[in-house]
């Protein structure tokens, strides 16, 4: 017989834990894909997760896509800490993107120092504007965020198509639905010469720093954390409890919105139509399995940028598709589910038994 | 048909305590029996057992001399136990009617008409069409308990029922009770109320620390001698001496306080007016729903009312916030302790924390201040006499009481001049109840003031000076507590009027 029982007790070393177990379980699971797949699973584990980094043009890469990825669930953890599920930063990020992109192509044949502050504002504005819908909405009509938030994602994409094709196109750019090249000053810095690493990597470690501060230091933190486990207790207490969930929007909206004028003034350096490989849904795997803590998400955002990187080497390598990168981030997410469970309950053996009559 | 229920040897242990050890009982049809015990005496662990929510360790349970295998909820309504628990198993979105409706097999129309037979046959005024979180505590129980009717249940365990209804409610589910017991359904009844017992119950099973101590007759007992077994040592009663030398000084001013809620479910208070002199205990009785919770929640600033309502001293606060409130050294404790006062999964600490105004420099410009929140909380647990000492601990481990225990310190550390509290007993063990009164009438004697609004009459009458009635909304003549009896307030909580 086999019993399953809630645990009452859980220790933090496990709590940080089980995301460790989530990513050796999908390696294991990995290896056995790709050997049923017909390759050899180490190599093949080998091309995916070291590979893509054995150089400096991989680590580099690794950073670049890293960046998004923990700006982004820096943002969601605010949401998700307080219960309010923002499942839409990918639109976030589009139209943090479009407005900020906006800005850049004001500025097109335009050079100065201040060009690039006035650009990431604008983006992080944007996103923080496209956030607070699901959250007003929230706030006075009872909707669901989570469905409101989703669907203005495609909203936002459909809108970045607009633009691209119709009135933003590149005038100069033979009807490819894309806009001119943003100017010099309206790029991020890279940080290395031949490498794409850029600025952009500093908005992000500060960010963690502040969410940090803010989520475990601060009175605001606290009102967070009270406000996602018992509104009627934050409520009591006198917290603003609308304000709260405007709030957190606002911050995941802007952290969005940054991670999309990141990519457009940095890798990209203009606007087209797949500005983010799904970086914003990507995210939300990326802050549940750092746990909704900020230096858990550095650790976490690195690991699932190397899903994108070894699926574009093996696909190189082993002719795979590139969604197999999809399959991994799928798995950790499945796997990390599965050992909180475990975390929560715990299953006994208790071996067969025979009732006497 | 005669039914027997036999406990055979069971025994059930979580980590660390023993919740049931080697129990056994037997039950027949016909009478009523009560299973008594403090809290975490085991009670529940063993109705739980005999609803199949949870499993034995060891030991059996017959029905009629048939072995029961309850592995589930389910096992236990196909062999016809029926089951009302302590916490309400209810979703709260859903209407009367549709939570009714989900494990029943009957079509709608059948059920409607079966439900109303059965709310009439009792008098339970219960409207089918409004959703669960809309009804007050005592009419969610009610519901509990139609659907448990809806079975035709042959035994029906009736968890600590009456936690949360008033004395005339009680009084009528006692008949109600009766009535099922002369119909053939074996009844258990499992509380911590000595009198209950007595009124209600013919045999008393006393269970202490997850033993069964004693059964006997309740003819052969009396309330010292249950009192005794159940917490294994004699307690005194407290009463308060009503003071005579009240300064006068006012503290709270209420005056033609209305609130209209938008939700058409809650009540609206009409024309509220009374004044709180400092030292003084004003108690506000009531049947469960009717206005008890907007009164709290006007006082304490979780929802507003009309300006110029609410003065505290001499400023005007009706359109502040509790936290803003909590400035003037006003404090709050509700009726709902587990899901409003505090966050179960929260530190102790981190629970003290939401008690936070400006002089207590919890957070100073905005940054969270660990040491000194801790400090403060080790101060409560050593005052209130808390059962730990660990200020990391997460509230979820205190017991009902400790956790009440916290609250109550929580708010009163800060030596506020006015107590707000609502229901700060119920389903409380004698022990913590005797506690938590002392505690009250301490705090009057110190010349602060207290709001106390129960539904629990003996309490009312124990603690307060003065005496009102809530009903439908509106505030009866204040009264002298000495000029009232339980009979007065049944009276007015009923609705009808005294002179």
């Amino acid at each position: 017989m086999i019993k399953i029982e809630r645990h009452d007790e859980t220790s933090n070393l496990i709590y940080f834990l089980t995301p460790v177990i989530a990513i050796f379980l999908t390696l294991v699971t990995g290896a056995i894909i790709f050997y049923l797949l017909g390759f050899h699973p180490l190599q093949a584990l080998k091309f995916f997760f070291i590979t893509p980094i054995s150089d400096l043009y991989g680590l580099s890469e690794l950073l670049v896509k890293a960046t998004p990825l923990c700006l982004i669930a820096i943002g969601l953890s605010f949401c998700f800490k307080s219960n309010n599920w923002n499942i839409g930063a990918e639109g976030q990020l589009t139209f943090g993107g479009i407005v900020g992109g906006g800005v850049a192509l004001l500025f097109y044949n335009h050079e100065g120092f201040y060009v690039l502050p006035l650009i990431i504002l604008a983006g992080a504005i944007g996103g923080m504007i496209f956030a607070m819908i699901p959250a007003i909405l929230k706030i006075y009509f009872n909707t669901n965020e989570i469905l409101v938030s989703l669907m203005l994602v495609y909203v936002s994409k459909l809108l970045l198509d607009y633009l691209v094709v119709g009135p933003w196109s590149n005038p100069e750019g033979f009807n490819f639905p894309e806009t001119r090249q943003f100017s010099d000053s309206a790029r991020l810095p890279v940080l290395f010469e031949g490498l794409r690493i850029h600025a952009g990597i500093f908005i992000a470690l500060f960010s963690v720093f502040l969410a940090w501060v803010v989520l475990f230091k601060t009175y605001l933190g606290f009102q967070i954390k009270v406000s996602g486990l018992s509104l009627k207790t934050a409520k009591y207490a006198g917290f603003k409890g609308k304000t709260m969930i405007l709030l957190v929007f606002m911050v995941s909206g802007a952290c969005a919105g940054l991670a999309g004028v990141g990519e457009i003034t940095g890798p990209i350096g203009q606007l087209h139509r797949m500005i983010s490989p799904e970086y914003g849904f990507t995210a939300i795997i990326v802050a549940f399995l750092g746990r909704l803590n900020p230096i858990g998400i550095v650790f976490a955002s690195l690991i699932v940028a190397l899903t994108y990187l070894g699926a574009e080497t093996a696909q190189i390598f082993l002719q795979v598709p590139k969604y197999t990168g999809q399959v991994f981030q799928g798995m950790i997410l499945f796997f990390l589910l599965a050992s909180d469970f475990l975390l929560f309950f715990r299953i006994k053996f208790l071996g067969f038994k025979k009732y006497e009559y | 048909m005669n039914t027997k229920l036999k406990v055979s040897k069971v025994s059930k242990i979580y980590p660390g305590c023993i919740a049931n050890d080697n129990v056994s009982l037997d039950f027949e049809s016909g009478k009523i029996y009560a299973l008594l015990g403090e809290n975490g005496a085991g009670k529940s662990t063993l109705v739980k057992i005999l609803s199949g929510v949870i499993n034995p360790d060891e030991g059996q349970i017959f029905l009629n001399n048939k072995l029961l295998k309850l592995t589930s909820p389910k096992d236990a309504k196909n062999n016809n136990i029926g089951m009302v628990f302590q916490h309400f198993n209810l979703f709260e979105t859903l209407s009367v009617f549709e939570n009714l409706s989900i494990d029943s097999e009957k079509n709608n129309d059948q059920l409607r008409i079966l439900v109303n037979n059965i709310l009439k046959k009792y008098n339970f005024e219960i409207d089918l069409d409004v959703p669960i979180l809309n009804l007050s505590a005592g009419q969610k129980q009610k519901v509990e308990i139609v659907r448990c009717l809806l079975r035709n249940p042959k035994v029906l365990i009736m968890d600590e029922p009456t936690s949360v209804l008033t004395e005339q409610e009680t009084e009528d589910l006692f008949l109600s009770l009766k009535k099922f017991s002369n119909e053939g359904i074996l009844i258990i009844y499992i509380t911590h109320k000595l009198k209950e017992v007595l009124s209600l119950c013919d045999e008393v099973a006393v269970m202490r620390k997850g033993k069964v101590v004693s059964i006997s007759r309740t003819v052969d007992e009396e309330l010292s001698s249950l009192a005794n077994k159940m917490i294994g040592e004699s307690l005194n009663k407290i009463k308060k001496i009503t003071s005579n030398n009240l300064s006068g000084e006012k503290i709270l001013t209420v005056s033609r306080l209305n609130f209209n809620s938008e939700d058409p479910y809650e009540v609206n208070l009409v024309d509220i007016n009374f004044t709180l002199n400092k030292g003084e205990c004003l108690g506000i009785a009531g049947i469960s729903g009717n206005g008890q919770n907007e009164l709290f929640q006007v006082l304490s600033g979780e929802t507003l009312s009309n300006s110029g309502s609410i003065k505290f001293r001499s400023k005007e606060i009706s359109k502040l916030n509790p936290k803003e409130r909590r400035e003037y050294l006003m404090a709050f404790s509700p009726e709902d302790r587990i899901s409003q006062a505090a966050v179960p999964s929260l530190k102790i600490y981190e629970n003290v924390a939401l008690n936070n105004f400006k002089t207590s420099n919890f957070f100073e410009k905005g940054l969270f201040n660990e040491r000194k929140i801790k400090d403060h909380s080790k101060k409560i647990l050593s005052n209130f006499s808390v059962n730990t000492d660990n200020v990391n601990l997460k509230s979820q481990f205190l017991s009902g009481g400790n956790l009440q225990k916290l609250i109550l310190g929580r708010e009163l550390i800060t030596s506020p001049e006015l107590l707000i509290c609502f229901n700060p007993t119920w389903g409380l063990d004698v022990g913590a109840i005797n506690y938590i009164h002392e505690t009250l009438v301490k705090i009057n004697e110190q010349g602060k003031s207290i709001i106390l609004i129960s539904t629990d009459n003996d309490e009312l009458l124990q603690l307060s000076d003065r005496i009102s009635v809530i009903n439908k909304g509106k505030l009866s003549k204040i009264m002298s507590a000495d000029e009232v009896n339980t009979e007065k307030l049944g009276l007015l909580m009923g609705g009808g009027l005294v002179d």
